[in-house]
């Protein structure tokens, strides 16, 4: 009698603890991007965040030859609202500062601020969450940087996962 | 000198008995011992890294930890003192001897508790280049890598305070880490700081491909080879053939600090890096290990699991686990129109591992330098 109960009692227990089981397993943490070093408020950008900016397309080459249309976010707006010093205040010593980019790999990549600024070059870079109107593949994203019409890939920088602007030393 | 007038001070303070004399004697022949020991043999001033230009200067030393001679040498007895574990039995060259390019030759050591790593020791070599350490890249310098296997229950087993204070009682200790750090204070922050500087010295720069690029070594047909293989992305329709290593091998240093999902597993009992971070990308992400001296580091990944080079180069080459978090390197890179693994032939394999030996370094393994200290003086000792 009592060796049924305690089956019984366990049976229930593993049945109520499964949804808390399969919800561990399925409960994936959402990429991020952490924006820090020579900024005046760090970020954290999410899916949502990149959402409140205006949203830019930029055409390129891939490695398979053909022409892929990215959108996202141009990255000089989301360091602008970290208060990195672009526009007017791009000048002086502000001119040795650059962006670090690092991906969930490990690899970095550099961008001077002023290939990032508007004020001096009509080249878009943008932070892309997006390609051909869907989300990026898992290899490459969910964000990665096109560069517009950069002849080498190397500085599209895939699985972006931190963004840091530093003075030169 | 200081010895001689601090002993005097202490003289004083004792009491008398003919215990009390026979301590003093054995004190003043230790300190002594210790003093000119020191005053003998050890070098000081800043250390001077010598390493060949190609390696390139983003070394990483802290402010904090300038790297000197005596800090080296401190740091070099302290690699191989076993007082830093709770039995006394293990120090950081159990699992890291310098025969083994500084590995241990098993899949998983043994800590003071008999209980294994998790993981499969690492070698130790060119980490004055290192950012991240561990096979997830968790530690983010050698002074905090080095506190985590002298306190882990299942490596040394020791509180940094229990192992300050056995140095403390230990003869030459107390003198060495004032030649160091400029008084006789021992703590954990300054055993980690030695134990760093040692490790950055630990340079290997002398194998035979450091000399083929140097001009100062001709490779044979098999070694040219597999080291263009070992460079060559695949590329069937342009009749290129390539295992492409060197997407996350490359460099002159065989190491670039990435961290890829190489395709062991599609479901990894071991997450990596995707176990600190949670992400679905990260799942069995790892540290891409150096291959320096990489035929005396067997057994081969985080886990050990393959005991050869063969049976390396035939996971690259057929095995491949596909997952979501598998490294776009590695997906769809076929030397077969339309393949989807990299299908190497057994003499292109056998020439990738002609150039995986031409990677050993033996001045390297046999550089008296990082031998333990503690059997030199013992063997001064004897003579
Ligand atoms: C019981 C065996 C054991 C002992 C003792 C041990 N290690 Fe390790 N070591 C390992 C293992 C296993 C790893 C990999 C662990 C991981 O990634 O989680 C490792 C990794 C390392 C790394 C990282 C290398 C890299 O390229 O990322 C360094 C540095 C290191 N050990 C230094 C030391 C030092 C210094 C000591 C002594 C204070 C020490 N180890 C003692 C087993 C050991
Ligand atoms: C996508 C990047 C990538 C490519 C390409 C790659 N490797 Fe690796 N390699 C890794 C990673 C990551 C590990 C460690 C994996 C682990 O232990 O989980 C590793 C481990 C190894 C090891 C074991 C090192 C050790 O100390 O245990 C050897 C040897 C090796 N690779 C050789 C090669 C050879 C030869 C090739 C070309 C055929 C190659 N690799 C291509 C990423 C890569």
């Amino acid at each position: 009698m009592k060796k049924q109960f305690l089956i019984a009692c366990i049976t229930l227990l593993s049945f109520t603890a499964i949804p808390f089981i399969s919800q561990a397993q399925t409960a994936e943490k959402q990429a991020i991007i952490k924006v820090s070093g020579e900024v005046s408020t760090p970020l954290t950008i999410d899916a949502a965040f990149l959402q409140k900016f205006t949203q830019t397309t930029v055409t390129r080459k891939d490695r398979d030859g053909k022409d892929h249309t990215y959108s996202g976010v141009i990255l000089s707006e989301i360091l602008k609202n970290a208060g990195v010093t672009l526009g007017p205040e791009l000048k002086g010593e502000n001119l040795t500062k650059y962006l670090l980019v690092e991906a969930g790999d490990g690899y970095q990549v550099i961008f001077a601020l002023a290939e990032l600024d508007k004020s001096f070059t009509d080249r878009t870079i943008i932070l892309a969450d997006q390609v051909d109107g869907k989300p990026l593949a898992p290899g490459d994203g969910p964000y990665r940087i096109i560069v517009q019409d950069e002849k080498k890939p190397a500085r599209c920088i895939k699985q972006v996962t931190a963004m840091q602007v530093h003075f030169v030393k | 000198m200081h010895n001689r007038t601090k002993l005097y001070l202490s003289l004083k303070k004792l009491p008398r008995g003919k215990g009390c004399v026979m301590f003093i004697l054995l004190a003043f022949i230790i300190i002594l011992s210790g003093w000119s020991y020191i005053n003998n043999t050890i070098e000081t001033g800043a250390y001077n890294f010598v390493y060949p230009a190609n390696f390139g200067n983003r070394i990483q030393i802290p402010a904090d930890n300038p790297t000197t001679k005596q800090g080296v040498y401190l740091g070099r007895m302290l690699f191989y003192e076993t007082k830093l574990s709770a039995n006394n039995t293990l120090s950081c060259s159990s699992c890291h001897e310098q025969r083994k390019a500084f590995t241990d030759g098993r899949a998983f050591s043994p800590g003071v508790d008999h209980v294994l790593t998790s993981r499969n020791s690492m070698s130790l070599v060119n980490l004055l280049w290192g950012r991240k350490f561990f096979w997830d890249g968790r530690a983010t310098g050698l002074e905090e890598q080095a506190s985590t296997p002298l306190t882990n229950p299942h490596e040394m087993g020791q509180s940094l305070e229990a192992s300050a204070k056995k140095l403390s009682q230990t003869p030459a200790y107390p003198a060495l880490f004032k030649l160091v750090y400029g008084d006789e204070d021992i703590n954990g922050n300054r055993i980690t700081k030695a134990i760093a500087q040692f490790e950055r010295t630990l340079i290997s720069a002398n194998s035979r491909y450091d000399q083929y690029l140097r001009k100062a070594y001709q490779l044979t047909a098999d070694e040219l080879k597999g080291m263009e293989l070992f460079n060559n992305a695949p590329q069937p329709d342009k009749g290129i053939r390539g295992a492409n290593c060197a997407h996350c091998h490359g460099g002159v240093k065989t190491y670039m600090e990435l961290f890829h999902n190489n395709g062991l597993d599609s479901i990894p009992k071991d997450a990596g890096i995707g176990a600190l971070t949670g992400l679905a990308a990260d799942r069995g992400r790892f540290k891409v290990p150096t291959l320096r001296n990489i035929t005396l580091t067997a057994p081969y990944m985080h886990d050990g699991r393959f005991k050869t080079l063969d049976e390396v180069v035939d996971h690259y080459s057929e095995h491949i686990q596909e997952s979501a978090s598998l490294s776009a390197f590695l997906r769809g890179e076929s030397n077969e129109p339309g393949g989807q693994s990299l299908k190497l032939l057994p003499r292109e394999k056998k020439q990738i591992i002609a150039f995986l030996n031409m990677l050993t370094d033996s001045a390297f393994i046999n550089n008296p330098d990082f031998t333990d200290p503690h059997l030199l003086t013992t063997k001064t000792k004897q003579h």
